[in-house]
Parts: C-alpha cells; sequence; structure tokens
C-alpha cells in the first residue's frame, strides 16, 4: 500500500490562535484512519486545509503525489478528495436527489447524460439508506438524513478519499452499528480511502486501522488503537478536557 | 489649493464612508440608502436654519439626530428580518434608496439647496493662498467626528461589543451581548455618519435628490479601497479618492469627476481586491 | 413539464397571437413594453433569484445595447439587426470583464461595481453628446421600413417567447442545478467540484447579454434612445417587477412585468407619485412575502394553512 495523501508540518493560524501547529500526517492507499482529539484539537482546521477552504501558513499537502498548494476547494475536490461538514451543509432547497446530482455533475460536468448521472445518483442513495427521500427537499429531513446526504453527495463526486467530520454524532447504538457497517462498504466496495474525525470512541476503535491524536493544534500520538487507548498522554488530553 | 481641498473634501469622505463600513463590517449589510440619508440630512439642515430661522449650529446635530432616528427605524423594520440572507438586504435597501430618493424629490423638490454657511471671510493659509473659512470649519468639524468615532469604537465598552459582535455573533450573545441592540445602534450610527457629512457638506456642495447615488458610489468607493470594515482603510481611502478627485478635476476634467472614483475602483479590484486594509481572505 | 405549464404556455401563447387584433395602438404599445420588461426581469431574476447575484447594471446593459446598435445605425449607417447583435457581443464582453473583476470577491462587490458602472454608464452618455445628443436623446432608425406597431409586437412577442424558452431550459437543466447549488450553499458547491466562480461569471455574463439584446429592440422600437434606459430608475422598475412577482420562479417576473406595467397605465395620472407607490409595494413585498406575487399564488392553491 503506497501513500495516498501526505502533510508535512502544515501549521494554520488565525488571528493570534494557532489551531494546527506543525502536524505531519499521511494516510496509506485503502486505509481508514480515525482523527481524534478533544474539542478546538484542530481537526476540523486540518480537513479545511486538505479541501482547500483554508490554506496552511507553512507546510505541503500532497495528494497521489502531487502538491495541493494554490488549488482551489472544487480543483481538490476533482482530484479526488471529498468531505461531509461537521455542521451539515447540505443544499436545503433542492431534494435529496438533486444533492446527490451535484456531486455527480461536480465530477463528470457535461461528459455524462443527465439519465446516466440520475441513475447512479439512485444507486447511491440506495447504498446509502436514502432511497426512500429521492423527492424530499433537504431541508425537510432529520439531521441524521442530512448527514448521510452529506456522505452520498460526497461519494457522488467518486472520490480516492473521503473526509467524514463527525458523521455519528447523535446516533444511537445500532445506528452507529450501521455506520461503521457504511464506513468499510464504503471502504471495500468503492475502494475509498477514508480519514474521520469521531467522538464516538467505541466505534472509531472498532473500525480504524489507525487513529492519530491532536490535542491544541499539534499531533501527539498515532498508532494502532489499542495502542492509543493505553496511551498516557491521549488519556490526559481527554482527562484535561473534562475538568475544564 | 488644490491639494488642500482634496484633503478637506477627503477627510468628509471618510465620514460618510465610517458610516458604511461600520454597518458592512458588523452586519455584512450594504446600505444602498446612504446617499439618501446624507440628502436628507442636508435638507432637514437647510430647512431648519432657513424656514425655522434655527441657528446652524443647531440645526446641524438636530438633523444629524433625526436621521439617526431614521437609521434605527429602518433596520427595525426592514433590515432585521433579512438577517444570514445578503441578497435581500441588497434588494431592500436599494429599493429603499429609491423610494427614499422619490420622497425626496416630493417633499424638497428637484431644486438644489445650501444650508447657511456657519461662518465667512477667508484665511491666508501658511502664506500661499486664501482658503474659505467655512471650508476650514468643515474640516476641523470632521476631524472631530473622525477622532470621537476612532474613540468610540478603539476605547469605549460599544465599541468593545461592536468588534465582538462582527467577529462571531453567536459567542458575543453567549457572553451576555445583545446583539439586535448593537446592530441597531451601529445602523443608526452608519446612518448618523451619512447625515454628518450630508450637514456638513451641503453648505458648500448645495445637495438635490437626484445627487443621492453619486454620494452612495463615493462611500463605497472609499470603502472598497481601503478595506471592508476598516476604520483606518476609510481615513487613508477617503483622502486619496478627495486628492484624486481634486486634482483630476483640475487638470483632467470636471465633467468627469464621478469617473475617477470608478477607475479607482476598477483598479483596487484588479490588484488589491481586499482593500488597503482588508482582511485578505 | 408539468401538464399545467404546458396548459398555461399554450393558452399564453394563444391569446397572445390574436391579442393584437383586439387591442388599441395605445395598449397594443403597453403589450410591446411590457414584452421588453419581461425579457429584462426574467433576465435579472435568471441571475439574482438563481445565483444570488443582485446586480444593478442590467438597465446599464440594456442601454450598452441600445446606444451601440442606435449609434451604429445613425453614424454608419449599419442596418438594425446588426446593430442590435453587435449591441449584445458589446453588453456580453463588458459584463464579462465586470464579472472577471469583481465575481471572485463575492455577492457585495458585484453589487456595488455594477451600480458604479451604472452611473459611469450615466455620467459617459450625458457628457459625450456628440455621439449620444446627450438629454435630449439619439434618434434612432425603426426596425421596418414602414412603421407598424403589430409588427413590433410581434418581433418583441417571439424574442420575450424564445428567450423564456432559453431560460426555462436552463434553468430544468444540470447548469440550473449547479446554479441553484451555488445559490444555496457555495461552500459545500465547491466542495463538490462545481466551480463556483465560473458558474456565477457564465450567469452573469448570459444575463448581461440578454439585457443587451433587449435595451437593442427597445432603443429601435422608441426609435429615440435616451439616458432614461440605463438609469437606476429603469433599473429599480426591472428589480421591482422581478421581486413583486417572484424571484428565484420561473413565472414570477413575468407576471410581475405584465402587473406593473399594466398598473402604471392606471396610475400615470399620479405623476411622481407612481415610482414612489411602487417602491412602498416592493419594499413591503419583500418584507412580508418575499416569493412575490407567485409564492403567494402557490400557496393559496396548495391550501396550506401553517404559517412560516
Amino acid at each position: 500500500m503506497g501513500i495516498l495523501i501526505e502533510g508535512t508540518q502544515i501549521t494554520k493560524s488565525f488571528g493570534g490562535v494557532t489551531a494546527v501547529n506543525g502536524v505531519d500526517f499521511h494516510v496509506l492507499q485503502g486505509e481508514i484512519v480515525g482523527l481524534i482529539g478533544p474539542n478546538g484539537a484542530g481537526k476540523t482546521t486540518l480537513f479545511n486545509l486538505i479541501t482547500g477552504l483554508f490554506s496552511p501558513d507553512t507546510g505541503e499537502i500532497t495528494f497521489a503525489g502531487k502538491t495541493l498548494k494554490g488549488l482551489k476547494p472544487f480543483e481538490i475536490c476533482r482530484l479526488g478528495i471529498a468531505r461531509t461538514f461537521q455542521i451539515v451543509r447540505p443544499f436545503l432547497k433542492m431534494t435529496c436527489l438533486e444533492n446527490v446530482l451535484i456531486g455527480l455533475i461536480g465530477k463528470e460536468g457535461q461528459t455524462s447524460r443527465p439519465q446516466a448521472k440520475i441513475r447512479k445518483a439512485r444507486n447511491i442513495m440506495q447504498i446509502t439508506g436514502l432511497a426512500h427521500l429521492e423527492t424530499r427537499m433537504a431541508k425537510d429531513i432529520t439531521l441524521i438524513e442530512k448527514k448521510r446526504l452529506e456522505v452520498a453527495r460526497a461519494l457522488a463526486t467518486g472520490p480516492k478519499l473521503i473526509l467524514l467530520d463527525e458523521v455519528m454524532a447523535g446516533l444511537n447504538l445500532s445506528e452507529i452499528q450501521q455506520a461503521s457497517e457504511l464506513i468499510k462498504k464504503i471502504r471495500n466496495d468503492f475502494n475509498v480511502t477514508i480519514l474521520w474525525i469521531e467522538h464516538v470512541m467505541g466505534a472509531i476503535m472498532k473500525t480504524s486501522d489507525r487513529v492519530i491524536v491532536m490535542d491544541q493544534g499539534k499531533k501527539i500520538m498515532e498508532g494502532k488503537p489499542d495502542a492509543v487507548v493505553a496511551d498516557q498522554r491521549v488519556i490526559e488530553a481527554y482527562l484535561g478536557q473534562s475538568d475544564a | 489649493m488644490y491639494l488642500t481641498n482634496g484633503i478637506v473634501i477627503g477627510i468628509i469622505y471618510a465620514i460618510s464612508a465610517l458610516g458604511v463600513t461600520l454597518i458592512v463590517g458588523i452586519m455584512k449589510v450594504v446600505n444602498f440608502a446612504h446617499g439618501e440619508l446624507y440628502v436628507f440630512a442636508g435638507y432637514f439642515s437647510y430647512y431648519m436654519s432657513v424656514s425655522l430661522g434655527l441657528s446652524p449650529l443647531v440645526a446641524m446635530p438636530l438633523s444629524v439626530f433625526l436621521v439617526f432616528l431614521i437609521g434605527l427605524l429602518m433596520e427595525k423594520a426592514l433590515i432585521r428580518p433579512t438577517y444570514g440572507d445578503d441578497m435581500y438586504s441588497l434588494i431592500v435597501t436599494f429599493i429603499l434608496s429609491i423610494v427614499l430618493q422619490n420622497l425626496a424629490l416630493l417633499i424638497f423638490g428637484p431644486y438644489p439647496n445650501k444650508p447657511p454657511n456657519l461662518i465667512f471671510g477667508a484665511t491666508n493659509l501658511f502664506g500661499l493662498f486664501y482658503y474659505g473659512n467655512q471650508r476650514l470649519l468643515s474640516f476641523f468639524i470632521s476631524l472631530a467626528i473622525l477622532l470621537f468615532i476612532f474613540y468610540l469604537i478603539k476605547m469605549t465598552w460599544f465599541g468593545k461589543s461592536i468588534r465582538a459582535v462582527s467577529q462571531d455573533r453567536e459567542m458575543a450573545s453567549r457572553i451576555g451581548i445583545d446583539h439586535y441592540r448593537i446592530n441597531m445602534l451601529s445602523f443608526g450610527l452608519g446612518a448618523a455618519l451619512a447625515a454628518a457629512a450630508g450637514v456638513i457638506l451641503s453648505p458648500i456642495f448645495p445637495v438635490t435628490p437626484s445627487g443621492s447615488a453619486a454620494i452612495s458610489l463615493t462611500a463605497f468607493v472609499v470603502v472598497v479601497l481601503g478595506g471592508m470594515g476598516s476604520l483606518k482603510g476609510c481615513l487613508v481611502g477617503g483622502l486619496i479618492l478627495g486628492i484624486i478627485e481634486n486634482l483630476g478635476a483640475a487638470y483632467i476634467s470636471t465633467m468627469y469627476r464621478g469617473i475617477f472614483g470608478f477607475i479607482l475602483l476598477i483598479l483596487v479590484l484588479v490588484f488589491r481586491p481586499w482593500g488597503l486594509y482588508g482582511q485578505k481572505t | 413539464m408539468k401538464s399545467s405549464t404546458i396548459w398555461f404556455s399554450v393558452a399564453g401563447l394563444s391569446v397572445a397571437i390574436i391579442l393584437p387584433f383586439f387591442l388599441s395602438q395605445y395598449w397594443l404599445h403597453v403589450m410591446i413594453i411590457s414584452l421588453f420588461y419581461v425579457m429584462m426581469a426574467s433576465s435579472w431574476n435568471l441571475l439574482a433569484g438563481y445565483t444570488g447575484q443582485v446586480s444593478f447594471a442590467h438597465a446599464a446593459f440594456a442601454g450598452v445595447g441600445a446606444y451601440t446598435s442606435g449609434m451604429l445605425s445613425v453614424f454608419l449607417g449599419v442596418s438594425p439587426w446588426l446593430g442590435i447583435l453587435i449591441g449584445i457581443i458589446s453588453a456580453a464582453l463588458l459584463g464579462l470583464g465586470l464579472g472577471v473583476l469583481c465575481i471572485r470577491m463575492g455577492g457585495i462587490y458585484l453589487s456595488l461595481t455594477t451600480l458604479g458602472f451604472s452611473e459611469i454608464i450615466r455620467i459617459i452618455i450625458t457628457n459625450e453628446d456628440n455621439w449620444t445628443r446627450g438629454t435630449m436623446g439619439l434618434q434612432t432608425p425603426g426596425l421596418f421600413v414602414e412603421y407598424s406597431k403589430t409588427g413590433y409586437y410581434f418581433i418583441f412577442l417571439a424574442v420575450a417567447v424564445a428567450i423564456g424558452v432559453v431560460i426555462y431550459k436552463l434553468i430544468h437543466s444540470e447548469w440550473g442545478l449547479t446554479m441553484r447549488a451555488v445559490l444555496n450553499d457555495e461552500i459545500a458547491a465547491s466542495a463538490s467540484g462545481i466551480n463556483t466562480i465560473n458558474v456565477r461569471l457564465l450567469a452573469f455574463t448570459f444575463t448581461s447579454a440578454i439585457a443587451g439584446l433587449a435595451g437593442g429592440l427597445y432603443g429601435h422600437y422608441l426609435m429615440l434612445v435616451t439616458p432614461d434606459i440605463p438609469s437606476l430608475g429603469q433599473m429599480f422598475l426591472v428589480l421591482a417587477m422581478a421581486v413583486i412577482g417572484g424571484m428565484g420562479s420561473f413565472a414570477g417576473p413575468i407576471v410581475g412585468s405584465f402587473v406593473l406595467e399594466i398598473l402604471s397605465e392606471y396610475i400615470r395620472e399620479w405623476g411622481e407619485y407612481h415610482v414612489l407607490i411602487f417602491g412602498l409595494i416592493a419594499l413591503a413585498m419583500a418584507r412580508f412575502a418575499p416569493e412575490g406575487l407567485m409564492g403567494l399564488w402557490i400557496n393559496k392553491r396548495k391550501g396550506h394553512g401553517h404559517t412560516n
């Protein structure tokens, strides 16, 4: 397995606050990598840096051997990086099917016929369990469904790497189970590499091949899930948060 | 001479632009009715001093206060429901500008009016040329207003709340700042600044209802040039535009006075679209 | 296409085609002006209602079309038809240029720059009176050798319908979908691989070209091109028609154009007041019924009792 994405010495500050501080990371082809850490650790900022919403102050990110420097979000998406948002952003005044179609249009542009895109979109909605919502407006569905809709839209862009930002927040145990299955399915059936942020520890430990831990903008640890759970620094980072 | 004119006019432009930038910075709303508020203030001050016989010294602040109240009312009735929808706030303030302009035509008529001067005569400046006292006085009043606004924003509780709201509305409300109140007050203050520029400048350049678009545009050019939301940008931008317009009118063409601002706007958009002191995002 | 839409279009078109045989010359004139506004308001709505970009230069681009074609025919003897074509191209190129400059900076900048552009066009036209005849207006030749109001009516009808069809196709195509995505959430659209700047720029250029076309036709109909065509007052009328009719819907601006133009014939006697009245109506609509007449009608038809 080769390296799919790699970041070296990534730093980003806003005003006086350093949100991401000298972070090195990489994800191998086909891996499921969990990104954890207390609130404000810089996880979402890292996602925003990868997808080109912000550009890093220093450091460089390369994807499949190409630098992402200076690329706009839509160019990065077309290279094969898709994402969901922590605070969901579906296209509220469009139907669920139309939401998924946007991903396909973003990827294929005018090179495929609208009918073919609709077929593919329906297929993706089937897999993500949204088939029954096709004609519903995105503003009218539940938060959980919106999160899933974002996953579907991201999948529609035909990514090599997908960044999931807290897709399990608010789910109950059996739903978490389903979501974990879905994540594995995305990796196995679609051949998509996954980097995901999650606060649901059980799920991330069970489903990830490897875990990266961030705290206050820095990477404090990475390794196999069981090694991470046992690590003193990680425990401190989380305990420190619950004290505050 | 032209340079002095440019600086005097530039300072007044800065005041007018401050009114726009304050509202943009805090509420992300561009007030297209800015020029109309300026014109209303000019007419108020004219009628108060000519028809009611008030001293200009009373009429000027009273007109500004009146427009401040109009501003509060506008925010509450029309702008507040558009929060979060930039497009609708643009449309609403544009319609408002047309309504106010036509209202001004109905009430005040199409003829230019000029409130009386506060002071007459001229002073010899630096032994070089004579300069109108009215203009000199305008300059000092404007400077005082500018300093007051800078003080207000940088030093007082109101200013801190304004900056908190403009940076993070949610966070501000969490620490107990009522952002509705702040928005309303700052919209009123923005309107009052348009009015201040109006009452100061109208004895020099008479106001007409149809002149309001040009006044708004001048303020917008200064805001874009200085950088949206930047106070310092307004001052520097105002001075630059004032000087360029006066030199341009003197040496190139008076008819095209209004065009220099637009050329400047285009140049800014080409070379430094976030403005002199704006945040590059 | 829904069957009700087809039904409405067929009925509307049939009425439109037999209309001139029943109308007086005066009302035929009102219909022609309404059709001009249909072209203007529909295209402005495509820009504002579907991509969220509020341009204040739509009337200015109509002015570019009218003056380009007018001056070419007066000074160079170019055929008005060719002139209109060149007018369209000029409006499109100016739109493209302005768009390239300000669209990447976001919506507010587009509004500010287009307002400035509009004012500049006015200054140039009033000052270059050797070429434009300033506020006196430029007398231009008509489209026909023999003047015929009915002829103009059918030309305006054909062009308005053609523009309507193109806009309808566009908003129901993948392009329309991407435009709505950009309007809904620019960041999410960009993260889904949509080049949002391009979508905005194309919409702006295309609608500016339509304004140029409408203006060119209008100038050769009136046979007098004045600075009123590119004025902000005209801009306001177009905007008010879209807002009152209903932004973001296909039929809204069409309804708005006819309603306002016909209404203005009835309240013309109130002179100065009529712009003020339109302004107040538009403000009330924007405040209380942001989806316009179409929104009110659709809600009523659905029989929804719920309030938002």
